[in-house]
């Protein structure tokens, strides 16, 4: 009924005051500004953080020798390994691999390099894919070549080789030949083993022959049926049975991508905190500022009441300002939080995107800070004695 | 149309009790041109304040139309004080930043009556005391008397059983405020609205059909 009539009233009175009506603006758009921006970082984060197993395919699996069962120093055999598909249809490829790490010493300057032995199958499953040479194959069996990560690559240009590919390197106490350079991987998540940015890697069967420790205790595996259960029991059983009662531990990449957004559930709800406190903030401004709005237009309020208007009508009059100022904070803020997280996305150069939850948050938000923050000015309106108001 | 009872008021001023009305009964009948007239002190600004249903009297009885007043209901009251009673203050009181005409049609809207209506009904008081010129002016660009004009529709815009007019040439030279006086006369007149005049000016009071002496809080003639 009268609410279009006090809308129209309310941006006429917040117009009026413009020096006020800004001030409690800006605390408005920053409050809602950072939790936008912040909710909308995390499902950036969230979104970048799962791509990763986009990329690589959520049927992997990644299995490790149970360090807490068994206290021995024994590792998976390689062929038990290689026998797994032949046990099970739900086995569909595997991928061992070892790693060692190393410091490359070069004219006095230490790196630090994991130098790794892996298989063929490990480039696919892992989505691995060079810049530069090639990739190593089941045919470099037992030879000395080896393909480096992109990080390993710019460090020891940085030290002043020139010459990486068919370049002889002494990685370990070994010299390799590097036949290929690989594309630069994104940080974190996702079930590729960590590390292979600094890589120096090799073919599984020399790095056996040649790396200090060659127990194989992890290998990769990409598995036909996306019910984990059964996969990791099949596993269990194959290496408890089977083999030599080694007890594994079998990580899919479900179970990881569930564990993962649970984090990053608890990391988006924490920057929404870090928000809400500057939206408090802001919503105290409101306050302070309506609460001088009904000061200022006591008189007001005891014509209104001369006129006919009951409490309900001043209170609602004076929430609908709160919350349209707070509405209109509310947008500008949601745009500052959309831009704040493009600049983060761009530099960060992770995949931007709006969240639309974030935007129905924000517009619910401002609403609530209104209502909430315009309640007691508005009360202390609604209860002015008209005579008194009209008597100023 | 209105009955006071023996309506006292008092109030306390720190530790003591100051009583401005002492025992009050005054009736108005329909179509009356009233005065209340008293010097300043004399209780004629709380009398119409209880009679305009702002305050609430300390003992006594109030009846409007066929109402008796018990103060214990907000609601009741604001609805009683839209559609009785029509103020005009001294001080005009116009909403500075509406213009001429959604100040007429403010009593309307807590009606609750459709956007519509109110412009057309405003329209036609405005008319009626002869604004429609200035019907977009806001109050600042119009003159004192301009200004209670549009005041004066204000109050008649809801059809009230009876205007309650607050030293209403108070602000205005002799000249504007008998165009107001004037004016008042013409629609008791002409359309039988009930108006109650409260002044400290025996002049003023003089042009009205009945006038009713308020002095220390009684009636004195």
């Amino acid at each position: 009924m009268i609410i279009k009539a006090n809308i129209k009233e309310a941006l006429k009175s917040l117009i009026t005051a413009k020096q006020r009506t800004i001030l409690a603006l800006i605390g408005i758009v920053i409050g809602i500004g950072s939790v936008i921006g912040m909710v909308s970082i995390g499902t950036i984060v969230q979104n970048e953080a799962l791509k990763q197993f986009r990329d690589m395919g959520i049927d992997i699996v990644s299995v490790t020798k149970d360090y807490e069962d068994q206290g021995g120093d024994k590792g998976f055999s390689i062929d038990d390994i290689y026998s797994l598909p032949d046990y099970s249809p739900l086995i569909k490829k595997v991928a061992p691999y070892i790693i060692s790490s190393t410091q490359y010493s070069y004219m006095g300057q230490d790196l630090y390099i994991e130098l790794m032995g892996v298989d063929e199958s490990f480039f696919d499953l892992n989505k691995l894919y060079v810049r530069e040479g090639r990739l190593l194959s089941d045919l470099d069996r037992d030879r000395f070549f080896c393909v480096i990560g992109a990080e390993t690559a710019d460090m020891l240009r940085r030290v002043g080789i020139r010459k990486l590919i068919g370049g002889q390197f002494l990685f370990g106490d070994r010299i390799y030949t590097v036949v290929g350079i690989l594309k630069d991987l994104p940080e974190g998540g996702g079930m590729r083993p960590s590390g292979i940015n600094r890589s120096a890697i090799t073919h599984i069967s020399t790095a056996l022959r040649a790396f200090t420790t060659n127990d194989i205790t992890t290998f990769m595996a990409r598995v036909n049926t996306q019910d984990s259960k059964t996969v990791k029991d099949v596993i269990e059983n194959y290496f408890n049975k089977k083999a030599r009662g080694l007890r594994v531990r079998v990580r899919t990449a479900e179970e990881l991508i569930t564990q993962m957004q649970k984090q990053m559930q608890l990391f988006t709800l924490l920057l929404g905190a870090i928000g809400s406190i500057a939206l408090i903030v802001g919503g105290i401004g409101v306050m302070n500022v309506m609460l001088i709005s009904v000061t200022e237009r006591r008189k007001e309020i005891g014509i209104r009441r001369a006129l006919g208007a009951q409490r309900n009508d001043i209170e609602t009059q004076f929430i609908i300002e709160s919350v349209t100022l707070c509405f209109v904070g509310g947008i500008i803020g949601i745009i500052m939080g959309i831009v704040i997280s493009y600049v983060f996305a761009h530099f960060s150069k992770w995949e931007f995107l709006i969240s639309q939850s974030a935007i129905v948050l924000g517009f619910g938000v401002a609403t609530a800070v209104g209502v909430f923050f315009g309640y007691y000015p508005a009360r202390s309106a609604s209860r002015l004695d008209p005579a008194t108001a009209l008597r100023e | 149309m209105l009955r006071l009872t023996d309506i006292h008021k008092s109030y306390r001023v720190g530790p003591t009790t100051v009583d401005v009305l002492k025992g009050i009964s005054l009736m108005v009948e329909q179509g009356e041109l009233l005065s209340i007239i008293g010097p300043s002190g004399s209780g004629k600004s709380t009398l119409m304040n209880i009679m305009g249903l702002l305050e609430q009297p300390s003992a006594g009885t109030y009846t409007v139309g066929e109402t008796k007043i018990t103060y214990d209901d907000d609601r009741t009251l604001s609805s009683l004080r839209n559609r009785m009673i029509g103020f005009v203050f001294q001080q005009y009181h116009l909403l500075p930043r509406l213009t001429a005409i959604d100040n007429v049609g403010l009593p309307l809207i807590y009606r609750g009556i459709d956007e519509k209506e109110i412009a057309e009904r405003s329209t036609e008081y405005i008319k009626k005391v002869e604004m429609q010129e200035r019907s977009h002016h806001k109050p600042m660009e119009l003159s004192g008397g301009q200004q209670q004009r549009i005041a004066i529709a204000r109050a008649l815009v809801g059809s009230p059983a009876i205007i309650l007019a607050d030293e209403p040439t108070g602000a205005l030279d002799t000249h504007t405020g008998q165009e107001i006086m004037n004016l008042f006369k013409r629609l008791n007149e002409e359309e039988g609205i009930t108006i109650v005049v409260i002044t400290h000016d025996p002049k003023i009071a003089a042009q009205c059909k009945r006038k009713v002496e308020l002095r220390d809080g009684i009636i004195t003639g």
